[in-house]
């Protein structure tokens, strides 16, 4: 019954979660978030600083959540990339100081993987194959995951902006406030999703034989400028609800396609965009008409936390993978999914 | 008291285990993008010997910022994780106590083209960390050190510091343009609100309409104003000269103070001479104008000079560069 402490600061989040096989004890998250929010994007530097200002705290209390202290943890996890570089050191740097005086493994992991692990908290037995939706302000992709840690394919990911990001940018244009994400999602909510027609990225039969898996947003959200710059009177709700439908049944339509292909019957979709609830919802509907089986993380799991990295750092204990070495590789792009050497 | 002392300020991640004065083991690597992976390892290595811990001191900087961060979360959290307690000391005072002549400055790299400096007098530091390039240092004519701080120093500081927050002396380089406020070229319809403003913020000899208009429009002058609903909030303006630009004026309203504008009127007049292609800037600042000193200081202005009676008898004006 290991217990693992995972450490996630890849962005804006300073995460900390505790599980114990995979059972989910703590989830604590302090974000910088409303110090980005004027500038209407992440500064690396102010995320950094807020992360080590942090981490001590949100530590203690993950612990206190939890109800354990730190000698009772048996292995530790921390995000070791992708992401910006001097966030992810302020993680890497506090995880092997706790790793080394305690004389524990660690394992310095992907955090796509992350993302896709937090499934598998509170599900029993074998874990199947799966294709995965992952989605976030800085990622698009789908995968095809046979084993999340050592056999995952990439099958299509964003030529251009990745989909957080278009909901960010289009949310700037409305003047909305960032995160671009939820403020679109509040806003759509009174909006008819049918109201224009604005364009799905590489869905032309052309792109499809290029581009089977692939995204493209930036079209998009030029296309949703251009409809702003033409239309005076232009409604909000109307446009967030139709910006957000192209995005959401893009996102279904090629991902579905993918576990039709594959014969693959489970769909995982995860990461910050997996929060947006229109997507929840027709997600729902489709996989259900097609008998795929839909697993989407509770909102709170969806963002950025450290519980994914936990879970992912118990998958790899419970497999019997190797621990990463003491100073491991730290680095903005991470190749593979399985954990650092 | 068991001590392991660590310093990722410079280029060298150090560190020390230091028992009672002295030094049981050390290590240091130099790579000045790898404090966060090398650290570790440097620690792994002891790891016979580290039990019976007391304390654990670190550098706090001034030092390029993600290496320096590297050092402080993992001493840190190591010493959660061990029970014991953490200390953060000032690294430039820890490379200080490497010299020994009566007066010298002590400097470590910045990166784009500048320095972390303090300066020493008689063993004590006589001035705050602060950061500029290292050749407005050469005019001072002391001795200038640089090097790496050792670790055995940090030890022997921490039981007399206790510093709990990087000493970043820069601020992240973004800022938030104020809210409200547009920024725009100078329009002959801004004289009147210029000259009201020029009466109510300087006392002693403020522009009248006739010398702003004339100032404004003379070649190679570059205005302009902060609009907050639909009135002149601030402004300022620069000029060329030889190779040097000038800041000829920078003023905000008093009720319009405290939002940032007059950052963000130097910022754009600092772009512009970096546009232009001026290799330094010089201003004026009034002694005993205590909140525009630090504004300029932030953007890496230092004093070179000061002109006894520039604004009229009694008034000092304080001569400040900035190189680029």
């Amino acid at each position: 019954m290991p217990l693992i402490l995972g450490i996630e600061t890849s962005c804006d989040e300073t995460a900390v979660g505790i599980v114990r096989d995979r059972t989910l004890l703590a989830n604590v998250i302090s974000s910088s978030v409303d110090e980005h929010a004027r500038f209407g994007g992440v500064v690396p530097e102010i995320a950094s600083r807020a992360h080590l200002e942090a981490m001590p705290h949100v530590i203690q209390r993950a612990l206190d959540e939890a109800k354990v202290t730190l000698k009772e943890i048996d292995g530790f996890a921390v995000t070791a990339g992708p992401g910006l570089i001097g966030a992810l050191l302020v993680g890497t740097s506090a995880a092997s100081g706790l790793a080394l005086a305690l004389d524990k493994p660690i394992y310095g992991v992907n955090h796509l993987s992350a993302h896709i692990a937090v499934d598998a908290l509170n599900r029993k037995g074998e874990i199947p194959p799966a294709i995965a939706l992952l989605v976030s302000g800085g990622h698009s992709s789908i995968l095809q995951v046979n084993d999340l840690t050592n056999d995952v394919k990439i099958l299509g990911s964003t030529i251009d902006d990745a989909a957080g990001e278009a909901f960010d940018k289009v949310a700037r244009i409305m003047d909305l406030p960032f995160p671009g994400g939820p403020s679109i999602d509040r806003e759509a909510k009174s909006g008819d999703k049918f109201a224009i027609e604005f364009p799905r990225g590489l869905s032309s039969t052309k792109d499809l034989e290029d581009h089977k898996f692939d995204f493209s947003f930036s079209g998009l959200k030029t296309a949703v400028a251009r409809y702003l710059a033409q239309t005076p009177n232009y409604l909000r709700a109307d446009v967030s609800a139709s910006f957000q439908e192209a995005i959401v049944d893009v996102l279904l339509n090629k991902a579905l396609k993918a576990a039709q292909e594959s014969g693959i019957d489970n769909l995982i979709i995860a990461g910050g965009v997996a929060a947006n609830s229109r997507l929840r919802e027709a997600a729902t509907e489709r996989c259900e008409k097609l008998g795929v089986a839909l697993h989407i993380p509770t909102p709170a799991l969806c963002t950025d936390n450290g519980a994914m990295v936990a879970a992912l750092g118990s998958l790899a204990v419970e497999k019997g993978l190797e621990p990463s070495q003491i100073g491991f590789e730290v680095s903005p792009q991470f190749e593979g999914f399985a954990p650092r050497r | 008291m068991k001590i392991l002392a660590i310093d990722t300020s410079t280029d060298c991640t150090s560190i020390a285990l230091i028992s009672d004065g002295k030094v049981l083991q050390s290590a240091r690597h130099q790579d000045p993008l790898a404090h966060g992976e090398t650290l570790p390892k440097l620690v792994a290595n002891l790891k016979s010997e580290l039990h019976d811990l007391d304390l654990v001191a670190v550098g706090m900087g001034p030092g390029p910022f993600t290496g320096l961060r590297s050092g402080i979360a993992f001493a840190q959290s190591f010493a959660l994780a061990k029970g014991i307690p953490w200390v953060g000391v000032n690294s430039l005072d820890a490379l200080a106590k490497q010299f020994a002549e009566p007066e010298f400055i002590v400097q470590v790299d910045a990166r784009r083209k500048e320095v972390f400096y303090s300066r020493y007098k008689d063993g004590k530091a006589i001035s705050a960390p602060a950061v500029c390039q290292l050749k407005q240092l050469e005019p001072l004519n002391l001795p200038i050190h640089i090097g790496f701080p050792d670790p055995i120093h940090i030890a022997e500081l921490a039981l007399h510091q206790n510093i709990n927050e990087p000493i970043y002396v820069r601020r992240p380089d973004a800022f938030p343009a104020p809210k409200g406020v547009k920024f725009r070229p100078i329009s002959q319809l801004d004289l009147v609100e210029i000259a009201a403003l020029e009466i109510e913020i300087f006392e002693v000899d403020p522009w009248s309409i006739e010398q702003i208009k004339s100032e404004y429009a003379a070649p190679g002058r570059f205005y302009l104003v902060a609009e907050v609903a639909g009135k002149v909030a601030g402004y300022a303006g620069i000029v060329k000269r030889g190779e040097s630009g000038d800041v000829l004026t920078l003023a905000v309203a008093p009720q319009a103070r405290r939002k940032g504008i007059g950052r963000e009127l130097l910022r754009r007049l600092i772009d512009w001479a970096r546009t232009n292609k001026c290799e330094a800037l010089m201003l004026e600042v009034r002694v005993g104008n205590e909140e525009a000193a630090p504004l300029y200081q932030s953007f890496g202005f230092i004093e070179i000079s000061r002109r006894t009676n520039y604004y009229g008898a009694g008034l000092d004006a304080i001569v400040m560069r900035k190189d680029f």
